[in-house]
């Protein structure tokens, strides 16, 4: 080995090892401590380690884990899908079509989400308590909506465009309506694209806590993150065992997601970047 | 005849359909970003506060809030954590991706593995991070002590500098990820030929690094940079969780500020600093692509 | 037999952008008689395939009118059919095959769309009989991806086929196959014309196809139709310095110059060199008086001599043996001089002739001069 060489592997070596642990250590540290019976014991030296955390989370129904976890599940799920349906077809009419506006559109949109939340939570608040809205799914799923489908937008355009324009061609020639082009040739062929910004819709809107916070007032409502940044257990002392436990459950879909379709999310946040 | 109309060159009922495909989503858009954003800058020319009637007052809240010392400490500390978080962010960044661009056994778990903290709601990092930083059974300070960095446990989040530090290192962990896999992409485009020339021409490890691999990433870490730049100036969740905007409301964000108002039910206050808030993040992301020139590259 | 007449009226188009106005055709007027197999020839960018996608409905016209038979399919006011209405078909260059489907899925789309769908019996009849025609029928369950260049451009023209369209567009549908595969689809399209019959549009650059394809070729240039004849019209009298240029491989060589008499016999005088016209040309280009002309001549109607009266020296540069022939080349000022013949020329210079029946003058427009 030269120099060079010995040099590089130590480097290697010792960056591989700090990121092992820089990433990793709260993960474990959050796991570590949702198994414990206490979680002082770094302090007292004693300490049971049981799944009774994770028990305890998912049986009291007083803490309303499994609402939360369900209206988190249903609000991502149906707002990336309504997400994925109406931002293909923007995508598509704006990559594919010739229509006054085609390059204006995009751009608008991209400035639309410039806004931070914190300028429309608080008009969306007052609309939504008109119209009666507060506290339902339909006052988170509604601004998710809009607050993720720029992204969608141009994660969708940037794989349309990757498809050869010859065969909207083809098959307007062939006779397909615009609307059968896109679901029978663009669709099929852009899904790992249109799959991982539907992927990065459902986790932004799982992990969302602003519009949660503020639109949602308890359980019937409320979203994992709200549920968990609210968890006060039931008398005063923080109890950090259920809270981790909760945190485990709640991480973990994502993770998993996230482990499986890892080349889904990376290409999406490069589709969503590299244009954006 | 031909004819110069410029509409004239589009059919019509091509022209439709396009609309008709896109009308959901401007719509969408319409109702629940722009017509809340318009609305907000409305309600910001009002006294608008639950318990009293609605009342016009011109510019009265931009001028109660910009002589109000809280708002100062708000952009001061906005700011400043913002400098913080996307410089470590970029030191990281580029350390990460950097080794995670070098062959290696394990690299592929790697990849992986730096993905986690991403994926972990921001909200359960957030707790996470408030239990390690717990002073009498948090691990931080098990390990500040025990390594003999100092001698006296340390007030994570009850001292102005170690809240600001907590949530500076929070923000790191959950968001260097998404910097890593931008720069390892910018990473892989550098072509492999341009190295083995330069290891032709003698250029050592160092050499090549910060005479080649730097200037080439350039363009793609300015862009990773604005985007942390944007979402770290709207900062919210890891304030609301670890210090709740304390010691003495010394780590507000500018979002932060807003939503107290809100929470106040100061409507009229609260939607003014909303349009503050992105009055300054737009500011800054236009400086910061006047100064790259990257306006061009966004295209 | 399903023949379609085109009548295309000064058909323009320009595209309006923020820069400007961009003419990419200008009063086009055509007619393309049933059963033709006609081909618009030109360089890439002369707007032959734009002309292709008007004819198709994919674009809109900015002026002029389109006729299929007597029936208006196209002008800029407001008529507008779009493709399936017309009822054409189109091979792409890329062959545009849908990469998800199969074979039969490819082929049997077309049939999918009309307005009343086929039962799944007749329509796999349908496919079967194209494939057939086209010898693919063995490939029908496979995917885009795992066939050959050859068998996918096959499928392409089965999906063209497959719903007896009244016309066939085709662009550039050869010039992804390698060389020999060409040659042999080439001679295989010509032939599948002639048995369907239907009016067929074909473009190309390469001036080959279009020689050996066409019944009628259309030469097109910055827009402009130059000049519209079957194959040995335009290769034996081309209107323009343009077409002649274009078409004949290697290229006519070309010289231009000053006339001058001595003698009672016209030189042309090209820079250094000097060439005496034959005395026909002479004698009917007189009258003319013209004072600036550009000769041209096929490399195969410069002859070799070595006795009689030569109109012309040239000295040898290069010397090619191209199997059954000599291609030799000669440097000039304005480009090279290519002389083709069946013998091996002797020494460094070469003494040549030319027929007064085989040259072709242009003026300093560029324009024929017709003796």
């Amino acid at each position: 080995m030269t120099r060079e060489e010995i040099i590089r592997s130590c480097l290697i070596f010792a960056t591989g090892l700090f990121l092992l642990a820089f990433t990793l250590g709260p993960f474990i540290w959050m796991i570590w401590i949702s198994l414990a019976d206490r979680a002082d014991f770094l302090v007292t030296g004693q300490v049971e380690y049981s799944l009774s955390n994770y028990r305890q989370v998912l049986t009291a129904h007083s803490l309303h884990f499994l609402d939360y976890l369900s209206n988190s599940l249903w609000i991502s799920t149906i707002t990336a899908i309504i997400v994925t349906l109406f931002s293909s077809m923007a995508a598509y009419a704006v990559s594919r079509m010739r229509f006054p506006g085609r390059s204006v559109v995009p751009l608008l949109i991209l400035a639309m989400s410039m806004f931070p939340q914190i300028s429309i939570v608080g008009y969306l608040f007052e609309m939504f308590s008109k119209a009666g809205l507060i506290n339902s799914h339909m006052a988170l799923i509604l601004p998710y909506i809009a607050w993720t489908i720029p992204i969608a937008l141009w994660i969708n355009m940037s794989y349309f465009t990757q498809i050869p324009l010859d065969l909207d061609k083809a098959a307007l020639v062939d006779g397909a309506s615009r609307m059968k082009v896109l679901y029978k040739i663009i669709f099929p062929l852009a899904l790992p694209g249109i799959f991982s910004s539907a992927l990065l819709v459902f986790i932004a809107c799982f992990n969302e806590f602003l519009f949660a916070i503020m639109l949602t007032i308890d359980y019937t409502a409320q979203t994992l993150p709200v549920g968990i940044a609210l968890f006060q257990g039931l008398h005063g002392e923080i109890p950090w065992g259920n809270l981790m436990a909760a945190s485990a459950i709640a991480s973990v879909p994502l993770v998993i997601l996230t482990l499986i379709f890892q080349r889904y999310i990376v290409a999406g946040l490069m589709g969503g970047a590299v244009k954006g | 005849m031909a004819s110069d109309n410029f509409l004239q060159q589009y059919e019509k009922s091509e022209v439709r359909t396009a609309w008709i495909f896109i009308a959901p989503l401007l719509l969408v858009v319409g109702i629940f970003v722009l017509v809340p954003v318009l609305g907000t800058f409305y309600t910001s020319l009002f006294l608008d506060v639950s318990y009293l009637p609605e009342q016009f007052v011109g510019l009265r809240n931009y001028t109660d809030l910009l002589s109000s010392p809280d708002f100062w400490q708000a952009l001061r500390f906005t700011l400043a954590y913002t400098v913080a978080a996307v410089t470590l962010e970029a030191f990281f960044g580029v350390m990460f991706a950097l080794l995670l661009n070098e062959v290696f056994p394990g690299r592929g778990l790697l990849r992986v593995v730096i993905l986690i903290p991403w994926a972990i709601p921001t909200i359960v990092s957030a707790r996470t991070w408030q239990l390690i930083y717990e002073y009498t059974y948090g691990i931080m300070n098990y390990l500040v002590v025990n390594s003999g960095l100092v001698s006296e446990r340390i007030n994570w989040l009850g001292t102005e500098f170690g809240a600001f530090s907590a949530l500076v290192l929070a923000d790191v962990w959950k968001t260097t990820p998404f910097v890593v896999l931008i720069l390892l992409a910018g990473l892989q485009a550098i072509p492999e030929d341009i190295y083995q020339q330069a290891k032709v021409d003698g250029a050592g490890l160092f050499r090549r690094f910060y005479k080649i691999t730097l200037p080439m990433l350039m363009p793609v870490l300015v862009i990773s940079l604005i985007f942390r730049t944007i979402d770290s100036l709207r900062m919210f969740d890891l304030v609301y969780v670890l210090t709740g905007g304390g010691p003495g409301g010394s780590t507000r964000t500018l979002s932060y500020l807003g939503f107290e108002a809100f929470a106040n039910d100061n409507f009229g206050m609260g939607s003014t600093v909303s349009v503050v808030t992105f009055v300054v993040a737009f500011a800054i992301t236009l400086v910061y692509l006047k100064a790259g020139k990257f306006s061009e590259q966004l295209k | 037999m399903n023949a379609t007449k085109i009548t295309i009226k000064s058909l323009a188009k320009s595209f309006v952008t923020f820069r400007g106005k961009v003419d990419v055709l200008k009063s086009i007027d055509l007619e393309i008689e049933p059963g033709e197999f006609f081909v618009l020839l030109g360089p890439s960018g002369c707007g032959k395939s734009t002309l292709l996608n008007l004819l198709a409905g994919l674009e809109k016209p900015s002026g002029g009118e389109l006729y299929f038979d007597q029936e208006l399919v196209a002008d800029s006011v407001g008529k507008f059919s779009g493709p399936f209405e017309r009822d054409i078909s189109m091979v792409f260059q890329s062959y545009a095959l849908y990469p998800h489907m199969t074979v039969e899925g490819n082929i049997a789309f077309p049939l999918t769309n009309l307005p009343q769908v086929p039962s799944p019996k007749v329509m796999q009849a349908k496919v079967k009989e194209a494939a057939t025609l086209l010898q693919i029928d063995h490939l029908l369950d496979r995917k885009p991806a795992e066939l050959s260049g050859g068998q996918r451009q096959r499928v392409a023209i089965g999906r063209a086929i497959v719903r007896n369209p009244k016309v066939c567009l085709m662009d550039e549908p050869l010039s992804n196959l390698d060389a020999k595969l060409r040659n042999e689809m080439r001679a295989h399209l010509k032939d599948l014309q002639k048995k369907l019959g239907v009016t067929t549009i074909y473009v190309t650059h390469d001036q080959l196809e279009a020689m050996t394809l066409g019944h009628r070729i259309a030469i097109m240039n910055n827009g402009v139709l130059q000049q519209v004849g079957t194959p040995v019209e335009i290769y034996r009298a081309p209107i323009n310095q343009f077409v002649a240029r274009f078409i004949g491989s290697p290229t006519m060589n070309m010289l231009t110059g000053d006339l001058n008499e001595e003698n009672g016999s016209l030189y042309l005088q090209a820079d250094t060199l000097k060439i005496k016209l034959p005395t026909e040309t002479a004698c009917k280009l007189k009258p003319k008086n013209l004072k600036k002309i550009t000769l041209g001549v096929r490399p195969e109607r410069l002859y070799v001599i070595t006795e009689g009266e030569q109109n012309l020296a040239l000295p040898v540069n290069v010397i090619e043996n191209v199997g059954p022939e000599f291609l030799i080349y000669s440097f000039h000022k304005q480009g090279q001089i290519v002389v083709r013949t069946p013998d091996e020329p002797v020494g460094d210079s070469l003494c040549l002739a030319l027929d007064a029946g085989h040259l072709h003058l242009f003026d300093d427009q560029g324009a024929r001069i017709n003796l």
